[in-house]
């Protein structure tokens, strides 16, 4: 450890501010700190609510980033506050923003409702479902066919990833990370009997195949969970089960044109995923792609290199093939 | 006003299973908790929940070194009941969905802890905690059981001798209303925050204790205060005992394995109090680094091992201290951890108030005595959950509702607005300071007739000055200024039977270790004390101890 305050960083630490029974509009308040080394964002907060500001709103609890209560988000990224330390961001932007997760209503100035979070958890059905007859002792389940619970099983509900979540900003019904994560959580496990079941009602809209894949969940996760993973896992289990939904149509004729000529063939894709019907009510999208000029070819000519794509279709195929003789 | 046959005061793992033994039982039930249930400090308990369930294990094994850790203070009748149930807890938390670590041939693994003399921990990585109160909230979920999150009770309300019911505090907007019910289970856990080195959550503040404590019913043991021997040097941050059940070694400044001086036979494994106090002696004698901490050296056991056996202390150790555990041993010092004493409850949760049970850390049954072994604790929290949850159930079942309550609401209401309003020179945060160093300072590890005595004083004086606090937050929508305020009066209001009780034990038994009278005196002290709120004073009376099959024998290891 160095001297006092040798290492001491002056720093400008701007925090969101929202009071609804006083304010119309959300605000930023600014104080000026001596940052020290090892003092977590959660340490500057709790400094200014104890000594400078008692008005300021954040829920925490256990400050070792188990509880999942202190989620924010932090210069534009969202984490917990009481595991990320602020040196670090301060050194990196200049200073640190603190503000509310996103994708949540705020209710006072960091604190958000999650209703709506713990809502999409509820509807996954989050709890064992096993077959009928357990066994006398506890379930015999071999550690490697535990293993692929582990990308979900360390959740603790902090909302960062659905803070960050993409498709849920543009669609508010999707299920989003956190929930489909948990979802994951019993497909993967070898006790639960439900998997076919769940996968189908996973398939639905708003679900599994309303992931656009933009890997901010997987990358904010305090607890390394990956629910984009698990999203994936469960869409190529959804396939492997023959499990159809527009969801899977649109994957696998996404699949499929792309093997005809190296490009994708939107009118194909659309056409396999939506059917004669969906693509009539798709008919403002398509009329408005036109207007700009901007429809794709419907013949496509093969691309350069077209070879290399079937290079990667044989080595998909053969390891398909593979994961099917395991089984 | 809300209306319900049981209400359970929190929602951590005890809570959760006294709520759903009480919701199987056929009781219309309701949870009421500061936190969002999975908040709880039940998630930070890492390391593992104990059962005889390896082949050539005993329940009488298990029972045998839970009452030796206790230093005898525990209730062997009580113990028996925790040990004999502790197996079928394991196999029914694996059938409801719990992820316990398993071998290449899917049985469960268990690793040895502290004070036990065979490994009978069973565990989910180090997540152990988190993983048990995930699969407890999904059952919640899955039984739809009635929750009020982020209510805070401030006040148990009881007529004529019994419980009628409480009044809560609901944090987003800052009303209160009156949770009228027959019978309530209290499960609001720990209560460490008066000291001021504690692996404790911020938010736990002894709320049920100090509500329960203050409505009449008696707290039992309150000085047997457990520090834990290894939490990270600084935000004291709990590195769990599993570091060493792996084979963690406890080295001080000189590099020298100093257990080997004050526990031969199981060295860096013993009982908690006596790891901490050997870290307190090397500390006091000039052996420890500055800052007063050693250090726990995992190098030998390499960085993949510590990934897939302790992540979480991998991730601590990086994140909390930027240590690499796998190259460079991690600086830790003992911690408040854990407070074996509790509302004094009977076997089924009982407290001294028809209607009002309790379970969970907050209770004192007593299981633990003076010295809680790790990984009893998690085991608690279902065992007795559970009990409290089917007694309340039972007890709802056979009686009316006690009607009565407006005038407490009302009284509530009147106390929160002044608080709210007050503008007294005292700021919560100064008082609370104050408080964490006095207990720390003077009612720790290492305890004295003068220090234990200026502790009271002291308490007593910061309880008078709570008088003119000031909140200095006018709003009602998440004012966690005002919670605060509630909050450190629960602290304060323990902070004393912790102090008294301390001062009047004139012996050392578990982890209240005197340096004025070292030894244990099972003739005048094999008994438990009781702690009763007489107003403005507190009464200080005593029971014996339930022995059954184990006589007190020396405590060595």
């Amino acid at each position: 450890m160095g001297a006092e305050g040798a290492d001491v960083l002056v720093a400008t630490i701007k925090v969101y501010r929202y009071e609804p029974e006083r304010d119309e509009k959300a605000h930023y308040d600014t104080w000026e700190f001596d940052v020290k080394p090892g003092q977590t964002v959660l340490d500057l907060l709790h400094e200014i609510h104890y000594f400078h500001d008692p008005t300021l709103s954040f829920r925490r609890s256990c400050r070792s980033a188990i509880c999942g209560s202190c989620g924010m988000t932090l210069n534009g990224r969202t984490g917990l506050s009481c595991n990320t330390q602020a040196q670090p961001l301060i050194d990196r932007d200049g200073s640190l923003v603190v503000e509310p997760m996103k994708n949540m209503p705020v209710l006072k100035d960091l604190v958000v409702d999650m209703s709506g979070f713990w809502k999409d958890v509820y509807d996954i059905r989050p709890y064992l479902q096993p077959a009928p007859t357990a066994p006398k002792g506890p379930y015999v389940v071999p550690k490697q066919r535990m293993e692929p619970m582990k990308i979900a099983q360390d959740c603790i509900m902090c909302g960062s990833c659905l803070s960050e979540c993409t498709s849920r900003e543009a669609n508010p019904d999707y299920l989003g990370p956190a929930a489909l994560a948990k979802a994951f959580r019993f497909v993967a496990d070898a006790r639960d009997a439900a998997t076919a079941e769940r996968l189908r009602q996973y398939s639905e809209p708003n679900g599994i195949w309303d992931c656009d894949t933009c890997l901010y969940c997987n990358e904010v996760c305090p607890m390394h969970v990956k629910p984009m993973d698990a999203i994936m896992h469960m869409r190529e289990m959804a396939n492997d089960l023959g499990i159809e939904s527009q969801g899977s149509k649109h994957a696998i004729a996404f699949y499929e044109t792309i093997l005809e000529s190296g490009k994708l063939n939107e009118f194909k894709v659309a056409m396999k995923s939506l059917g004669l019907g969906g693509l009539a009510l798709q008919a403002g999208i398509t009329a408005k792609v036109v207007l700009r000029g901007k429809q794709p070819e419907i013949r496509k000519k093969k691309i350069e290199g077209y070879a290399d794509v079937k290079k990667l279709y044989k080595l998909v195929e053969e390891r398909k093939k593979r994961k099917g003789e395991k089984k | 006003m809300q209306k319900h046959d049981v209400l359970v005061v929190g929602g951590g793992l005890a809570g959760a299973h006294a709520a759903r033994a009480a919701h199987l039982a056929g009781a219309d039930v309701a949870i009421v908790s500061k936190l969002s249930p999975l908040r709880s400090h039940s998630v930070a308990a890492a390391g593992g929940i104990n059962a005889a369930l390896a082949e050539g294990d005993t329940w009488e094994g298990h029972a045998f070194d839970t009452i030796k850790g206790s230093d005898y203070l525990a209730d062997q009748d009580s113990v028996e009941i925790l040990t004999r149930e502790a197996p079928n807890v394991i196999i029914e938390m694996d059938h409801l969905g719990t992820p316990f670590s398993r071998d290449e041939q899917g049985k469960l693994f268990n690793r040895p802890f502290g004070g036990m003399r065979q490994a009978r921990a069973f565990f989910a990585g180090d997540r152990t905690g988190l993983s048990l109160m995930q699969t407890s909230w999904e059952q919640l979920v899955k039984e739809g059981i009635t929750l009020y999150e982020e209510w805070a009770a401030t006040r148990l309300i009881v007529e004529d001798g019994r419980f009628s019911g409480l009044v809560a505090y609901k944090v987003a907007d800052g009303t209160l209303d009156e949770f009228q019910a027959k019978a309530a289970v209290i499960c609001t856990g720990p209560g460490g925050q008066m000291y001021l080195k504690s692996t404790n959550a911020v938010t736990c503040t002894g709320d049920g204790l100090a509500m329960a404590f203050r409505a009449g019913c008696a707290l039992k043991d309150m000085e047997f205060v457990q520090f834990h021997p290894t939490s990270l040097h600084g935000p004291n941050i709990l590195i769990t005992e599993a570091a060493r059940g792996e084979g963690g070694i406890l080295k001080n400044a000189k590099g020298e394995r100093f257990m080997e001086r004050y526990s031969p036979k199981m060295l860096d494994l013993a009982p908690r109090d006596i790891v901490s106090r050997s870290i307190q002696t090397e500390a006091n004698e000039g052996r420890a680094y500055p800052g007063g901490y050693v250090d726990l050296d995992l190098t030998h056991l390499g960085e993949a091992k510590i990934k897939e056996r302790l992540p979480e202390v991998y991730q601590f150790s990086m994140e909390f201290a930027g240590v690499n555990p796998g190259e460079k041993p991690i600086p830790i010092e003992p911690a408040q951890h854990y407070i074996m004493g509790g509302i004094a409850t009977n076997n089924d949760g009982a407290t001294s108030i028809p209607g009002i049970y309790a379970a969970g850390e907050c209770a004192c049954v007593s299981l633990h005595g003076a010295n809680r072994l790790g990984g009893n604790a998690l085991l608690e929290c279902i065992v007795f959950g559970k009990r409290a949850g089917e007694a309340a159930a039972a007890f709802a079942k056979g009686t009316s509702q006690v009607a009565g309550g407006a005038d407490v609401l009302a009284a509530e209401d009147r106390r929160v607005e002044s608080l709210v309003k007050s503008d007294g020179r005292e700021i919560v945060e100064g008082l609370r300071q104050e408080l964490k160093r006095v207990m720390w300072d003077k009612v720790g590890i290492y305890r004295n007739e003068a220090d234990m005595s200026a502790a009271v004083g002291a308490v007593r004086d910061l309880r008078r000055r709570y008088e003119n606090v000031r909140v200095g937050a006018p709003g009602r929508t998440f004012n966690y200024s005002l919670l605060e305020a509630m909050e450190l009066r629960n602290l304060l209001d323990l902070s004393e039977p912790i102090a008294l009780g301390a001062l009047l034990r004139r012996e050392s038994r578990g982890a209240h270790s005197r340096t004025d009278f070292l030894a244990r005196d099972d003739p005048s002290w094999l008994k438990h004390t009781l702690a009763w709120w007489r107003g403005e004073k507190i009464e200080i009376t005593y029971e014996p101890v339930r022995i059954t099959q184990w006589e007190p024998k020396e405590r060595t290891y």
